[in-house]
């Protein structure tokens, strides 16, 4: 039976997609304090924190959704796929500001624009797979277009990512940093590429639905 | 003619035998619970509640004298026990099995076997025979294209419309409850319909026909509870359903039995609805899983197995009535 004071599976994915977007802001204001070097490590907790957030609201929204999987399964069982995606790039994001904490050195100057450029993307596209996700629920063709969208921001972003790699990687000093630099900018394009995973995924249950 | 208890409770027995026999291979349910719209233990619950209302409300129709346009002689007790006991083992064996068969045939198989055995050849009515196998062919055949036209009209007409999971969720509950109320009806007039058979062999023996037929209900219900369930999931499985897919395959199978019955065309719900089923994984480019040569095998042998079966038990059942 249902409580009266229990929330709809769409209010708790609200819920969830805000605290997401709120972590992904987050990370996002303080890699770029990290580029102009004014990053405060204690800050990074506000994004390990989001994640916790996420968490807990992801239990309750698969004990709702799990309650009632009459006449549809498939859609239940879609939905909680979907959430599980999005809770992956959330780890990711964790990972990242887990990794900053402990990375001990400042960003190479050279790269600095372009990987700005890249965590502006990794924000962007964090933004676009959530209203991707509200537009699932009502809109198909608008969600097809904007998984469109996520895969020509990846494909750029990839080509973004092999011009900061091949910049680091000629750097002949401090290997230390030359591997640990690559391993952040790697970082930041895994949660490019997951969403982008994410969208193919949604893109095929788009294809999928009207011939369920 | 005073009739002495122990023949009464012989009796008796044998009608709650015939009612389990029908409600292990009633495969009502198998579309609802194919589309997942109640769980087996729902639907199991429902089912004999309806039978029980069914058999109450509805089975007080006089039943069919069994056999006697298809047997050349005069119809006996012994040879309607015969053909109803022998029917009943192999709709019991069918179910055990999970396939769903035709009552009908099964009882025309049993016909068959006891014609046979008493008259030889010339004991069966041939020509009837030939006329009901025309229909016992054509009903996989009607149900298929039933089933295909009625899919791919809902298809293009409403799902390929459907825009995000929203939709998809209001429209298929609608269905769920359009499928679930078709379902509900035809569960109440079948179990009216079957049990009114069953009880008929104890009516008039001086029995409360009340009794009788909540006797015969309540056999029924625990048919489909024991054994029905593997036949409900047997047939439901045969293609992936949600409720509109299985709408479309339960609701012109139930119109066009219904109009069937109306026409008096002996169409078999069973066939049509197996049938009906492969139609919608073709409608649907869909795959169609495992199962259905089972079921195929137990209806080809179903008359020469409810044959054998009347062969063997008329002559004990001859020496006891």
């Amino acid at each position: 039976m249902k409580n009266k004071d229990e929330k709809s599976i769409d209010e708790i994915f609200a819920e969830y997609s805000k605290e997401f977007l709120k972590g992904a802001k987050l990370l996002n204001k303080l890699m770029k304090d990290f580029i102009n070097e004014k990053l405060d490590k204690s800050e990074l907790d506000g994004v390990i924190e989001s994640e916790h957030e996420c968490d807990r609201i992801k239990e309750t929204y698969i004990k709702v959704l799990f309650q009632d999987k009459r006449a549809l399964p498939f859609l239940v069982e879609d939905r909680y796929k979907i959430i599980a995606l999005v809770d992956e790039a959330l780890g990711k994001m964790e990972f990242i500001s887990r990794f900053m904490k402990i990375y001990p050195f400042d960003l190479y100057e050279d790269i600095s624009e372009d990987f700005e450029i890249m965590c502006d993307t990794c924000y962007i596209l964090i933004n676009h797979l959530t209203e991707t996700l509200e537009l699932m629920e009502t809109d198909f063709d608008g969600a097809f277009e904007k998984t469109l969208e996520i895969e020509r921001i990846r494909r750029d972003a990839r080509d973004l990512r092999y011009s900061l790699l091949g910049t680091i990687y000629k750097k002949t000093e401090e290997p230390t940093r030359v591997l640990l630099t690559s391993k952040l900018v790697n970082n930041v394009y895994d949660i490019i590429a997951w969403i982008e995973d994410i969208a193919d995924y949604l893109r095929g249950l788009i294809i999928k639905y009207p011939t369920r | 003619m005073a009739i002495s208890v122990p023949i009464i409770i012989v009796f008796i027995i044998i009608s709650i035998f015939i009612s389990f026999a029908i409600g292990a291979n009633d495969e009502t349910f198998a579309t609802i619970h194919g589309s997942r719209t109640l769980t087996m233990k729902e639907l199991l619950i429902l089912g004999s509640i309806l039978a029980i209302a069914g058999a109450f409300i509805l089975g007080r129709g006089v039943s069919e004298t069994v056999g006697k346009d298809l047997l050349t002689f005069e119809v006996s007790y012994s040879i309607v026990l015969t053909i109803l006991i022998s029917t009943s083992i192999w709709l019991i064996v069918s179910s055990a099995l999970g396939a769903p068969i035709s009552t009908t045939h099964s009882t025309i198989g049993s016909i068959m076997g006891v014609g046979i055995l008493i008259d030889g050849l010339g004991g069966v009515n041939w020509i009837t025979i030939l006329e009901m196998s025309f229909w016992w062919l054509l009903s996989p055949v009607i149900g298929f294209v039933a089933t295909y036209i009625v899919y791919k009209l809902i298809h293009k007409t409403i799902i390929s419309k459907l825009d995000g999971f929203k939709d998809f969720e209001r429209t298929e509950k609608i269905f769920s409850y359009i499928l679930l109320g078709v379902i509900c009806l035809t569960a109440f007039s079948r179990a009216g319909n079957d049990v009114s058979n069953a009880a008929g062999i104890v009516v008039g023996l001086g029995i409360n026909v009340d009794l009788v037929l909540i006797i015969a209900g309540v056999s029924f219900s625990i048919g489909i509870v024991v054994l029905g369930r593997r036949v409900i999931k047997s047939v439901g499985n045969i293609t992936e359903l949600v409720p509109s897919s299985a709408f479309a395959s339960q609701v012109p199978t139930a119109v066009i039995l219904f109009v069937g019955t109306f026409l008096g065309i002996p169409l078999s719900g069973s066939h049509m609805l197996v049938v009906s089923l492969i139609g919608l994984a073709k409608a649907r480019r869909a795959p169609q899983k495992g199962g259905i040569w089972r079921i195929v095998i137990i209806w080809i042998l179903t008359f020469p197995m409810a044959a054998i079966l009347a062969i063997l038990l008329y002559f004990p059942i001859n020496l006891i009535i």
